[in-house]
């Protein structure tokens, strides 16, 4: 399950992010160093305020740093213009969202497209249908986000991140919307796919119960990595919480 | 597959339908007054076009005098002598030889009023149905004897009059009685066009219309068999030089073009309005689209995050705006053949006789159309789509870093720039007016299009305080607005979105500035023009024409006679061409200066008597001479004759710029004359009321003339000056019109952009009343900022066009402020009319829902 550990699907080099000048400066990112294999499912922990947000959009391409760099497989970001960040987000990297996650004008199928619509390419029957059917949506996809629920909306999503086969996928509070059951529900999905369909999931959350279910958590506070928890349980990773509370 | 750009742009567009429908209809509505103004101009040529060639079917060739200048078809012509109709009739190949004479004639109804008709009353000589003319025979008999007439069905019918009856008419020789022996009409209509023809046989008419054997031209038919271009060539062999011949349909062609030209100006006129409905229907584009661009801020932000490049993100906006103008353009060209169809009934209903033929759709008035249509609405969508792009992907997380980029701008500078730009280019148009017409007008009307949009531009920057101080001063109904919750409210929304508070008042703006300097140009036209009057003018009576046709001469004459009156002068016009351009030359007697003071300041008016000619000062600054000098003058009927001038006067409202003698114009022309109008000094010693009744009885023989006093014609003046006023602003009413649905538009879109925060004032307790209440102010709060933009800028405006006009026409520049105050009363009026809708919706809304929203 995670033969390729050695090779690194993204990582941050000393990566510092500055918001603000002089005075009402904040550093929300202050020189991390972070790895995350092919094949593992990582999730980010931290309080508010703890740079775990800023970590991923940096390592998603959506934000820049102030110095350091950033790898996704062998790319530096920072190397990339606008159009190239553009291609790389659609061929390289999926997305999950909290909330508004899909295009409420596009059927749940489009949205799964998207991207490779986007990119002109045809998406590939065989992994689409696989995808489709690991998120249990095969009879839900020519509704529109409007006619699905919450728990749906969000398996489309997994599903849409999934579709085109990218290197990582970042997922931001993927559950904050949702009950514990539907929670649950989809944290088993993209579970499944990082065991069964050998995908690479980067998670932001601040519920150790989520949490629970990656192969590594991450700690951050105040910009730093502080501490990590290999194959966590949400004990454990509430104990990490509080000590690092205090 | 369909491509993803082309699947969302559509989806877009359908998931917006309610909130663009608005933005739909000002495109339609502007692409509608495009398409009409052309397929109302085509329509009427090519129904006038065909009209002419119907009436003058049978009229191969015309023989009549030449004119040296100027329009074939309007030119004042010396009549043809009768003497050559024997000769041309026996040319080989000529069957028919017809003398065409027409001259003003008024037919008196059964109740002794004369009969009022939109066009011209007309008698004329008829040779019967056979004729050449045209004219039908409906009923009756052809007019034979010398107290016989035939007249137009449709006239005899409002006249009161039936075959057998005798009908009074009055001619340029006098009044008479004739039997009514025939009903007439023309092709297949029973009337002349909204005219009155009253027709003789030729050696009645010849008397009776004073034609002294002459004839305005002839008319000829020639035999079957026989070539058009040789008889034509034999009939000019015998012809002096001074006549010609030429076809008929040549001279049909002649006569539909110079009506045609007068539609194409009037299509033109159209066409400027259409195109100040489209600049603000732009505005109105823009903003929606602004706005649409922000409330789908999370939605573009996330598909930049999954892969959309920016040209993608653009690309959809603009094919959006490229969807809505395509529907727009389509239903507004439909829209066109109604509006044409609406200006037919409605100026057919105020008695034009605009014929009818069906409405002409060109291929060109569809590309015209389709061009502006989906070009206003694209390039009004280009700003939002440009900002749109400027989305960051990282907004899908976090919204508040995607408003920032769509506030990004230059505005300040950009705004500054256009306007300076745009003030110098209109004031070059205005002042130093380049080469001609065409120039002078195009770089005005571009100067003022950047002129507005830069202020809209500024706008933006004084929006906030703007809407603080109206909203502290606009006491609603008994307290300033700031005093109550939904007034704060109001104002405080009104400042938190200056960008749309400014463009949505732009668009009102740019239609009150207009109004507001055409209201100034025509206040100062009509207070110079007043007082012109009050200091030159010091005749007690006017007659002027109710049909514009003219008087005839001989009334002037029995007013002359009178003992009641001392001076009688008549005022006549002709063309000339002065130093190689087409000038207008009044022509009056010398007693004409105890009527019109026209301010000699060189010269005197006496030295008309000596066939000397006077001018304003201006034309004699501009040609450099001074009494003593002499001109040269070529008259339309080819003769010259070189004047001395024998005076310069100041003062052109009433005589015009340039004056000689009756005896003067008689020797030039010999076209039959008639007087434009009549100005008349009581006796000493005659009371007003003793003259008046002398006058009165000698108009009575002359229907169609009115007589005035001073005040009376002072004001016929100025009614005529309202009238086209009420037209200019009646075309402006649809700029501002779009302009309302703009502002509702906007409040419209905010009220639903606000469904949540609306929900939780309503929570809290607000009333439907306070909430209806807020959003009707703040869409005051937006039109007074438009309506004060729109004077400020308006008023500069007006003063500068009313400079830049010729000091014959205008001397005074004068700002009405009662027109000014009511536009800003109004525009309270527009911001309530606006607010009906959205406040409505905002009450309406359910408040858990509401809260619920996202």
């Amino acid at each position: 399950m995670t033969q390729v550990a050695s090779h690194p699907a993204a990582a941050a080099l000393n990566a510092s992010k500055i918001y603000g000048k002089d005075d009402s400066e904040v550093r929300a990112l202050d020189d991390v160093t972070v790895d995350f294999q092919l094949g593992h499912f990582t999730a980010i922990m931290g309080p508010s305020g703890s740079g775990k947000s800023t970590l991923m959009h940096c390592l998603a391409g959506l934000d820049s740093l102030t110095s350091g760099r950033v790898l996704i497989g062998d790319t530096d970001l920072a190397q990339l213009d606008d159009k190239q960040l553009t291609t790389l987000r659609r061929e390289k990297v999926g997305f999950i969202f909290q909330a508004y996650n899909l295009i409420p004008t596009l059927t749940a199928l489009e949205n799964i497209t998207l991207p490779m619509d986007l990119g002109g390419v045809k998406p590939e029957q065989e992994w689409l249908d696989t995808v489709i059917d690991a998120m249990n949506l095969r009879n839900r996809l020519s509704h529109r986000p409007s006619e699905l629920s919450g728990g749906q909306q969000q398996r489309v999503a997994v599903a849409r991140a999934l579709a085109s086969r990218p290197q990582i996928i970042f997922a931001d509070e993927p559950t904050g919307n949702l009950d514990s059951k539907t929670g649950a529900e989809i944290l088993s999905f993209m579970k499944h796919a990082v065991t069964d369909l050998h995908q690479t999931i980067v998670m932001v959350t601040h519920d150790p119960v989520a949490a629970a279910y990656a192969d590594r958590v991450i700690f951050l506070a105040d910009g730093k990595v502080v501490d990590e928890v290999n194959n966590p349980t949400s004990e454990l990773v509430l104990d990490r919480m509080k000590r690092l509370g205090n | 597959m369909v491509s993803p750009v082309v699947r969302l742009t559509a989806r877009g567009v359908v998931a917006r339908k309610f909130r663009i429908l608005l933005t739909t209809l000002a495109v339609v509505s502007g692409v509608a007054f495009v398409s009409g103004a052309f397929v109302l101009t085509d329509s009427v040529k090519s129904a006038i076009d065909s009209l002419f060639e119907e009436l003058r079917g049978d009229i191969d060739l015309e023989v009549r005098t030449t004119i040296a200048f100027g329009d074939e078809a309007r030119g004042e012509r010396d009549p043809v002598p009768l003497s050559l109709l024997p000769e041309i009739s026996k040319i080989e190949g000529v069957r028919l030889v017809e003398a065409n004479l027409r001259r003003s004639a008024t037919i008196i109804k059964t109740d002794g009023e004369p009969l009022k008709v939109s066009g011209p009353a007309f008698g004329i000589a008829w040779n019967g149905p056979d004729g050449l003319d045209g004219r039908t025979l409906i009923a009756g008999t052809a007019p034979k004897g010398p107290k016989e007439v035939a007249i137009d069905k449709s006239s005899a019918k409002r006249a009161g009059y039936e075959i057998g009856d005798i009908v009074t008419i009055v001619g340029p020789t006098g009044k008479d009685q004739f039997t009514l022996v025939g009903l007439t009409g023309s092709g297949n209509t029973n009337g002349g066009g909204g005219a009155s023809i009253s027709a003789f046989n030729p050696n009645t008419a010849n008397d009776f219309l004073g034609a002294q054997d002459q004839a305005d031209s002839l008319l000829i038919g020639i035999l079957p068999g026989f070539s058009l271009s040789d008889v034509q060539v034999s009939i000019e062999e015998i012809l002096p030089s001074s006549i010609e011949v030429i076809t008929g349909v040549q001279a049909a062609k002649e006569i539909s073009g110079s009506i045609n030209d007068v539609i194409d100006i009037f299509g033109k006129v159209l066409l400027g309005f259409a195109a100040i409905s489209l600049f603000v229907s732009a505005f109105l584009i823009f903003n929606t689209f602004a706005i649409i661009v922000s409330q789908r801020l999370r939605e573009l932000a996330l598909m930049r995050a999954v892969g959309a490049s920016t040209q993608q993100i653009r690309a959809m906006i603009i094919g959006e705006g490229l969807i809505i103008g395509i529907i727009a353009t389509g239903l507004g060209i439909l829209g066109g053949l109604g509006v044409a169809q609406g200006i037919t009934a409605l100026f057919n209903a105020a008695g034009a006789a605009f014929p009818t033929a069906g409405l002409t759709l060109s291929l060109r008035t569809i590309l015209v159309s389709v061009f502006i249509g989906i070009g206003v609405t694209v390039t009004a969508a280009i700003v939002p789509a440009i900002r749109a792009g400027r989305i960051p992907p990282v907004a899908a997380m976090r919204p508040e870093l995607g408003f920032s980029a769509l506030q990004r701008n230059k505005r300040l500078v950009v705004g500054l720039t256009t306007l300076l730009f745009g003030i110098t280019l209109f004031s070059i148009g205005l002042f130093v007016q380049p080469g001609g017409t065409i120039i002078t007008l195009g770089s005005s009307a571009i100067g003022a299009v950047m002129l507005f949009l830069g202020v809209a531009s500024l706008s933006t920057t004084i929006a906030a305080p703007a809407s603080r101080l109206i909203s502290r001063i606009l006491p609603v109904p008994f307290r300033p607005m700031t005093r109550s919750v939904p007034g704060r409210l109001a104002s405080r929304n009104a400042q938190r979105t200056p960008r749309r508070t400014a463009s949505t008042a732009s668009a009102l703006m740019v239609g009150l500035a207009l109004v507001s300097t055409v209201a100034v140009v025509a206040a100062s036209v009509k207070k110079s023009f007043t007082e012109q009057l009050q200091s030159s003018v010091t005749a007690d009576f006017f007659i002027t024409n109710l049909s514009f046709q003219g008087l005839p001469v001989a009334f002037a004459e029995r007013l002359d006679a009178l003992d009641e009156l001392g001076s009688v002068s008549p005022f006549r016009a002709t063309r000339a061409l002065v130093n190689g351009e087409e000038k207008q030359i009044g022509a009056v007697k010398p007693e004409m200066g105890d009527i019109v003071d026209v301010g000699v300041i060189e010269g005197s008016i006496e030295s008309l008597a000596e066939g000397k000619l006077l001018l304003h000062k201006d034309p004699a600054r501009d040609l450099g001479v001074g009494v003593g000098d002499s001109l040269d003058f070529t008259w339309q009927n080819g003769t010259t004759s070189t004047l001395i001038v024998g005076g310069i006067y100041t003062e052109a409202a009433v005589a015009g710029n340039w004056l000689i003698s009756l005896e003067t114009l008689s020797q030039a022309s010999k076209a039959p004359p008639v007087d434009f109008f009549i100005g008349a000094k009581i006796a000493d010693g005659v009371s007003i009321e003793a003259a008046r009744a002398a006058v009165e009885k000698v108009a009575a023989d002359f229907p169609s003339a009115e007589v005035q006093d001073q005040s009376e014609f002072q004001k016929s003046q100025e009614d005529q000056l309202n009238q086209l006023l009420a037209i200019v602003y009646g075309l402006l009413i649809f700029a501002i019109l779009i302009a309302v649905l703009g502002i509702a538009n906007t409040m419209a879109l905010s009220v639903y952009e606000r469904t949540r925060e609306f929900g939780l004032l309503r929570a809290v307790g607000m009333s439907k009343r306070h909430l209806k209440r807020s959003v009707r102010w703040e869409a005051i709060i937006v039109s007074v900022f438009g309506a004060t933009l729109g004077v400020v800028v308006g008023i500069p405006l007006g003063v500068s066009v009313a400079m830049a006009l010729p000091d014959s026409f205008v001397t005074t520049t004068q700002i009405p402020v009662n027109t000014i105050v009511a536009i800003l009363l109004a525009s309270i009026v527009v911001g309530i009319v606006a607010a009906i809708f959205p406040a409505r919706r905002a009450a309406k809304l359910d408040v858990l829902a509401a809260i619920a929203t996202q």
